[in-house]
């Protein structure tokens, strides 16, 4: 059985290479028959696109997307140098 | 001198999917600030149809703006074009070189480009062994290179320098250490204290912290979004820290 250690870093170079993602932030965590997926993305669409990239990347695994969506918020005051 | 303020965000990585969403947080941007620096990662993997976004995305604003471009801005092998795409909306895009603007009557010279890596002083790569390490590091020693030569020729009353890559390991913190040396070099922040500036702001470490100094003293800001959490950071600038 493959080490979860290299499924991840597999998903993990999959989210970051894929044409259709690109994303390099997202963290992957492999436990037993459960792929995790973390950390910020722009929109929900993304959010599942990443799942999905993952799944293909790593079949037979339950996708936990624990990905979440950011908010952007209003520019807040002025620092002063 | 009257005082100067500067509003800042990187890595916005924009797509045909969040198309107008970022607009809508420029709306009142006169108001906040004088002038708006993207620190580059622009789009997600620059493509011609993300930097046509980005550069909707950011044209006719009321304030002058200026960009860098990111690694993701170069990973469709087409950054000149999409510096062009900007261009044409208005943009002004550095590429290791300068601009100076007339504020209100106060030069402001906003020097730099993309950055590149290597790591910090005591934990860096070095021009030694195969090819491919010396030109990593090569590539990061000629663009420090024509910055300083940049902030020599810029007159200017005030000087920030805009990177996309960081030049501190400060603002990195927040990532994981073995990651460093492709986060940005020290070589970028020896080239600002050898010519003096007075700010610089970077992305590109979005897990990492927004406030750092150089070790010659100058204010480093990390402007990833991911740090930020909002539209863009605005920094005031009046020579004698009155605001």
């Amino acid at each position: 059985m493959e080490a979860p250690q290299y499924v991840a870093a597999r998903v993990q170079q999959a989210l970051a290479e894929d044409e259709r993602t690109t994303e390099l932030g997202i963290r992957v965590d492999v436990r037993g028959e459960q792929l995790f997926l973390r950390g910020e993305v722009t929109s929900e669409e993304r959010r599942d696109l990443i799942a999905g990239v993952a799944e293909e990347a790593a079949p037979g695994l339950a996708v936990r997307n624990e990905l979440t969506v950011a908010d952007i918020r209003e520019p807040g005051g002025e620092e002063k140098l | 001198m009257s005082k100067l303020r500067i509003a800042a965000v990187g890595d916005v990585h924009l797509g045909e999917d969040v198309r107008g969403r970022y607009r809508e947080h420029l709306a009142g941007i006169e108001e906040k600030a004088d002038v708006l620096l993207l620190a580059g990662d622009l789009t997600r993997h620059g493509t011609l149809e993300e930097g046509q976004v980005v550069a909707d995305e950011f044209r006719d604003l009321p304030v002058p703006v200026v960009a860098v471009l990111g690694n993701h801005d170069h990973h469709s092998d087409r950054p000149a074009e999409i510096a062009a795409l900007l261009r044409d909306a208005g943009i002004m895009v550095l590429h290791d070189d300068a601009v100076v603007l007339d504020i209100d009557g106060t030069r402001l010279g906003v020097v730099g480009g993309k950055g590149f890596g290597g790591g910090f002083a005591g934990k860096c790569a070095s021009e030694f062994g195969e090819p491919e390490i010396k030109a990593f590091v090569n590539h990061t020693k000629r663009i420090a290179d024509r910055w300083r030569r940049a902030l020599k020729e810029t007159e200017a009353d005030v000087r920030v320098v805009l990177s996309h890559y960081s030049p501190v390991n400060d603002t990195l913190q927040g990532e994981p250490l073995e990651i460093y040396p492709f986060l940005g070099s020290y070589l970028l922040a020896e080239a600002a204290d050898a010519e003096g500036a007075d700010l610089i702001v970077h992305g590109h470490a979005h897990k990492g912290t927004e406030k750092g100094m150089t070790p010659g003293g100058i204010r480093v800001r990390n402007v990833a979004l991911p740090v930020l959490g909002r539209a863009y950071a605005v920094y005031c600038h009046d020579g004698d820290g009155h605001c």
